[in-house]
C-alpha cells in the first residue's frame, strides 16, 4: 500500500493572516485521517489548497505519486481526487439524477454511461428513491447524500469531506458513519474534516490536528485525544476562564 | 500650457464630485443589499425633472429644490426595496440583475411617453457665472454643485461611521449573518440604504440641472461613469467609489482637452477594460 | 419517456411543416414582415440562451456580435465583391475570435459587473465604427448595392426568400440547443450556471467550456447580423450595434423560459406581436410605448415567474405527472 496524499509545507497567507503555517502530513492508501482542529484552524483552507481551489504559497502536495498542488480543481478531480463542501452545494434547480450524471461525465461522456454510473452512486448514499427530485427540495442530510454521490460519481481515489455531519441529529449521524465506512470498504482513501467526536472515532484510522494553521499532533485517536496540545487547542479558553489571571 | 492643464484638473474634479453623488449610491447599494442597481441613473434623472417642474412652475431655485428632491427619492427607494427588491433576494443573479435594469428601461421610457425627448433646461442667476482666477475660469452653478456634494458625502460618511444605524450598515455590509444574529434587521437597513443611495442620485440631478438639460436619457452617462468608479473604486468600498469618482472626473477631462471633444467615454471605457485587464478587485482595499 | 421524445420531434416536424407552408398562404408584405422579425428574434435569442440561458452567463453586450458580423459580411461584399454567404461564414468566425479577447476580460468579473463590461465592450465598439470613417463608413454606415434577384449574393425579389433563410437559421441554433440539452455539454453549461466551483470540483474546466460557449453564441449572433443587413439593405454603428439587440436577445429568452429550448421562441412570439399590434393601435410614433411595456412584462416575469413562460408550463406538467419522488 502506497501513500495516497502527501502534503509537505504546506503554506498559505490571506494578506497578515497566515492561514496554513508549514502543515505536512500523509495518508496511506484506504486510510481514512481526520483532520481536526477548532474553528479556523485551517482545516478547510487545507482543502482548498489540496484541491486547487486556492494556491498555496509554499508547499507540495503529492497525489498517488503525482505532483498537483497549484492545479485547478477540475484538473484535480481528474486525478482522482474529490471532495465535498462544508456548505453544501447542490445545483438546485437540476434533479438529483443530473447532479449526479455531471459529476459521472467526466470518466463517461455518454449518456447512456452516464446515467447508469450516476444511478449506481445513487443507490450507493441511499438516495435512490428521489433520484427525480429537484435537488434544492431535498433536506440537509439529503443534500449531503447528493454532495457525496456526486462525488463518487467522478470515480475518485481520495475523497475528501469537509464536516459532512454538522447540524445532523444523532440518528442522521449514525446514517452518515455508516456511509463512510461503507466508502472505505469500497478501496476509497477518505480524509475527513469532522467536529462530531463520536463520529471521527467510529470512523477514523489515524487523526492530524491543526491549530492557527499548524499541525499539532498526529497519530493513532487514542494517542491524538490524550495529547495535551490538543486538549489545550479545545479547551484552552476554558481553561483561561477556570483559572482567571493565569497566563496559559 | 500648464494652466490649461490645471483647468482640465479643476474642470473634472468638478464634476467628479456629481459622479461621485451617484456612484457612493451604487457602491453602497452593492454592499449592503448585494445588488447593483442598474436604474441608479434614472433616479438622477427624476431627480432632474423634479427640479425642473420646481423651477418652472414655482421659480424654486435648483438648491431648494434638493429639499424636495432628496426626501422624495428617499421614500422612493425604500418603497421600491420592501416592493421590488425584497422579493428578488436570494441566490439567484438573473431575477437580481434583470429587476433593476427592467426598472430602468421603464423609468427612462415613461419619462419619454410622459415628457417627449425634448431638452429640458433650468436657467439660474448662477448659471453662466465664472469665478475669475488666476488665468483659471470657474464656473459657478458647478462650484456650487460640487461645494454641496463634497458636504452631502461629508455627512454620508460621518453617517456611516458616527451613528449606530450607519455602522448597522457598514456591519451588514460585511458579514450579514453576524449582523442578523446582532439583532439588526435586515430589511430595515437594505431600506435605509437603498433610500440613502436614490436620495444622494436626487440631489446629483437637481445639483446638475443649472448646467445640464434633463431628458429621458440623461442618466445613462451618468450611471456608467458611476459603475466604472465602483469598480475601480473596489465594489462596496464607499470611500473608494468616491474617490475613483473624482478620478474619473479628471481623466474624462483630460481625454476631452488633450485628445478630442468626444474622446471622455472612450477615457473613460478604456479605464475600465484596463482595470478589469489587471486589477478586476479595483484599486480599494482588498475585501477577502 | 421514450414516447414523450417521439411525440416532441413528431410535433416539431409538423410545425416545420406548416411554417414551411406559410408562405403560400400568407401573401401580405407586412405580414411576412412581422414574421422575419419574430424568426430573426428567435434566433438571436436562441443564440443568447445557449450562454445566458444555461450557463447563466448574462451578457447585455450580444450586439457587439451582431455588429461585427453584420459590418463583416458588408465590407467583404462592398469593398471586395465577395458573396454574403461566405460573408457571413466569415463574420461568424470574425465574432468567434472577437469573443476570446472580450470573454478573457469579462469574465474575470462576475455576476452584475460581468454584465455591465459586456454592455461596456458593445458601447466601445459601437465608438470605434462611429469614429473611424477610413475603414467602414463611420456614423453614416452605408447601403448594400441593389442587385435585383441575386440568390448567391444573398438578394432575393421575394420576401418570402428570406423568410426560408432565417427560418433555416433558427432551426440551426435550435438544433444546436437541442444537442447540447441532451449531451454533456448541456449538463456541464447547466451546472456551471448553478455553481461555478461546485462543478468545477467534479471536473467541470469551467473557464473553457465558457469560452467555447460564448464563442458559439457570438458566432450565431453574427450570423443574425449579415442576415439582417442583408434584408434591409443598409448598415450602420447605431443600428448594427444597437443596445435594442442585447435586451432583447436577453428579454425573449427569460419571458419565454431561460435556459430551456423552446424559451426563446415563443418569448419572441409574444414580444413580437405585443409590440406589432401596438404599432398598428398606437403608430410608431409614440416612442417609448415598445419598451415601457417590454420593461413592465420583464418586471412582471421576473417578480412572478422567473422561469419565464416555459418554466411555468414545465411546472403544470409536472403537478399533472404526479410529485416526483418516484424513480424514473
Amino acid at each position: 500500500m502506497g501513500d495516497a496524499l502527501i502534503v509537505q509545507n504546506l503554506s498559505k497567507r490571506f494578506g497578515g493572516l497566515k492561514a496554513v503555517q508549514d502543515v505536512g502530513f500523509s495518508v496511506r492508501e484506504n486510510e481514512t485521517v481526520a483532520l481536526l482542529g477548532p474553528n479556523g484552524a485551517g482545516k478547510t483552507t487545507s482543502f482548498n489548497l489540496i484541491t486547487g481551489f486556492q494556491k498555496p504559497d509554499t508547499g507540495s502536495v503529492v497525489a498517488f505519486g503525482r505532483e498537483i498542488a497549484g492545479l485547478r480543481p477540475h484538473v484535480v478531480c481528474s486525478h482522482g481526487v474529490a471532495r465535498t463542501f462544508q456548505v453544501a452545494k447542490p445545483f438546485g434547480a437540476m434533479t438529483v439524477l443530473s447532479n449526479v450524471m455531471t459529476g459521472a461525465f467526466l470518466h463517461h461522456k455518454g449518456m447512456a454511461a452516464a446515467r447508469q454510473k450516476a444511478i449506481e452512486a445513487i443507490e450507493f448514499v441511499g438516495l435512490g428513491s428521489r433520484q427525480s427530485m429537484a435537488a434544492r427540495d431535498l433536506t440537509t442530510i439529503d443534500q449531503r447524500r447528493l454532495e457525496m454521490a456526486r462525488a463518487l460519481a467522478t470515480e475518485p481515489r481520495l475523497l475528501l469531506l469537509d464536516e459532512v455531519m454538522a447540524g445532523l441529529n444523532p440518528s442522521e449521524i449514525d446514517q452518515a458513519v455508516a456511509l463512510v465506512k461503507k466508502l472505505a470498504s469500497r478501496g476509497l482513501t477518505i480524509v475527513i474534516v469532522e467536529h462530531v467526536m463520536r463520529a471521527i472515532m467510529a470512523v477514523a484510522d489515524r487523526m492530524v490536528v491543526l491549530d492557527h494553521g499548524q499541525k499539532i499532533a498526529e497519530g493513532s485517536p487514542k494517542d491524538v485525544v490524550a495529547n495535551p496540545d490538543v486538549i489545550r487547542a479545545y479547551l484552552g479558553s476554558a481553561h483561561a476562564e477556570v483559572a482567571p489571571g493565569v497566563v496559559s | 500650457m500648464v494652466t490649461t492643464l490645471v483647468q482640465a484638473v479643476i474642470n473634472g474634479l468638478l464634476i467628479g464630485g456629481i459622479y461621485a453623488l451617484v456612484s457612493i449610491g451604487v457602491t453602497l447599494i452593492f454592499g449592503v443589499v448585494k445588488i447593483v442597481n442598474f436604474a441608479q441613473g434614472e433616479f438622477v434623472m427624476i431627480g432632474m425633472y423634479i427640479t425642473y417642474f420646481l423651477s418652472n412652475q414655482f421659480g424654486i431655485d435648483p438648491l431648494f429644490s434638493l429639499l424636495v428632491s432628496m426626501p422624495v427619492l428617499f421614500v422612493t427607494g425604500m418603497l421600491i426595496q420592501h416592493f421590488l427588491i425584497r422579493r428578488v433576494l436570494g441566490e439567484n443573479d438573473m431575477p437580481q440583475i434583470f429587476l433593476t435594469f427592467a426598472l430602468s428601461l421603464l423609468l427612462m421610457n415613461v419619462t419619454l411617453l410622459l415628457f417627449t425627448a425634448n431638452y429640458r433646461t433650468v436657467h439660474t442667476w448662477y448659471s453662466d457665472e465664472s469665478i475669475f482666477f488666476a488665468g483659471l475660469s470657474i464656473p459657478v452653478a458647478k462650484l456650487i454643485a460640487f461645494t454641496v456634494a463634497m458636504c452631502l458625502s461629508g455627512i454620508l460618511w460621518l453617517f456611516l461611521h458616527r451613528t449606530d444605524l450607519g455602522k448597522a450598515m457598514r456591519a451588514a455590509s460585511q458579514n450579514r449573518e453576524v449582523a442578523m444574529l446582532m439583532g439588526i434587521n435586515p430589511n430595515w437597513v437594505f431600506a435605509v440604504a437603498l433610500g440613502i443611495a436614490l436620495a444622494l442620485a436626487g440631489a446629483a440631478g437637481s445639483l446638475l440641472m443649472p448646467f445640464y438639460p434633463a431628458y429621458p436619457m440623461a442618466g445613462q452617462v451618468f450611471v456608467l461613469m458611476a459603475f466604472v468608479a465602483v469598480v475601480l473604486g473596489t465594489l462596496g468600498n464607499v470611500v473608494g467609489a468616491f474617490v475613483a469618482s473624482l478620478m474619473m472626473g479628471v481623466a474624462e477631462s483630460l481625454g476631452i482637452q488633450f485628445v478630442g471633444a468626444d474622446s471622455g467615454l472612450i477615457v473613460v471605457f478604456m479605464l475600465l477594460l484596463l482595470t478589469l485587464a489587471f486589477r478586476p478587485s479595483g484599486l480599494g482595499a482588498r475585501r477577502s | 419517456m421514450q414516447s414523450g421524445r417521439y411525440l416532441g420531434l413528431g410535433l416539431f416536424a409538423v410545425a416545420l411543416c406548416a411554417l414551411l407552408a406559410v408562405p403560400y398562404f400568407v401573401t401580405s408584405s407586412f405580414a411576412i414582415d412581422i414574421l422575419i422579425r419574430i424568426l430573426l428574434f428567435a434566433f438571436i435569442g436562441v443564440a443568447w440562451n445557449l450562454m445566458g440561458g444555461y450557463a447563466k452567463q448574462l451578457s447585455l453586450g450580444h450586439a457587439a456580435y451582431f455588429g461585427l458580423g453584420a459590418y463583416t459580411s458588408t465590407l467583404l461584399q462592398v469593398d471586395h465583391g465577395i458573396s454574403p454567404w461566405i460573408g457571413m461564414i466569415a463574420g461568424g468566425v470574425v465574432a468567434m475570435i472577437a469573443s476570446l479577447p472580450i470573454g478573457w476580460l469579462c469574465f474575470r468579473l462576475r455576476g452584475p459587473y460581468f454584465t455591465i463590461a459586456t454592455i461596456a465592450t458593445a458601447q466601445v465598439l459601437m465608438l470605434i465604427f462611429l469614429k473611424f470613417r477610413d475603414f467602414a463608413w463611420g456614423a453614416e454606415g452605408t447601403t448594400i448595392p441593389n442587385l435585383g434577384n441575386a440568390p448567391w449574393m444573398m438578394q432575393f425579389e421575394e420576401k418570402s426568400a428570406y423568410f426560408y433563410v432565417i427560418l433555416g437559421l433558427l432551426v440551426i441554433a435550435l438544433g444546436v440547443t437541442y444537442w447540447l440539452e441532451r449531451s454533456w455539454v448541456g449538463y456541464y453549461l447547466m451546472a456551471i450556471g448553478e455553481d461555478e466551483d461546485a462543478a468545477e470540483a467534479i471536473g467541470v474546466d469551467a473557464p473553457r467550456m465558457k469560452r467555447y460557449i460564448y464563442a458559439t453564441s457570438a458566432f450565431l449572433t453574427a450570423l443574425a447580423g449579415t442576415f439582417y443587413t442583408q434584408y434591409i439593405y443598409f448598415i450602420d454603428p447605431a443600428t448594427a450595434f444597437s443596445f435594442n439587440i442585447s435586451i432583447e436577445a436577453a428579454l425573449v429568452s427569460i419571458v419565454g423560459g431561460i435556459g430551456t429550448l423552446w424559451g426563446p421562441v415563443i418569448g419572441t412570439v409574444l414580444l413580437e406581436t405585443t409590440s406589432a399590434l401596438l404599432q398598428s393601435w398606437l403608430g410608431s410614433s409614440t416612442g417609448g410605448i415598445q419598451l415601457t411595456v417590454y420593461s413592465l412584462i420583464l418586471m412582471a416575469v421576473i417578480l412572478w415567474r422567473p422561469t419565464g413562460i416555459m418554466g411555468f408550463v414545465n411546472e403544470l406538467r409536472e403537478g399533472r405527472s404526479g410529485k416526483k419522488t418516484g424513480g424514473s
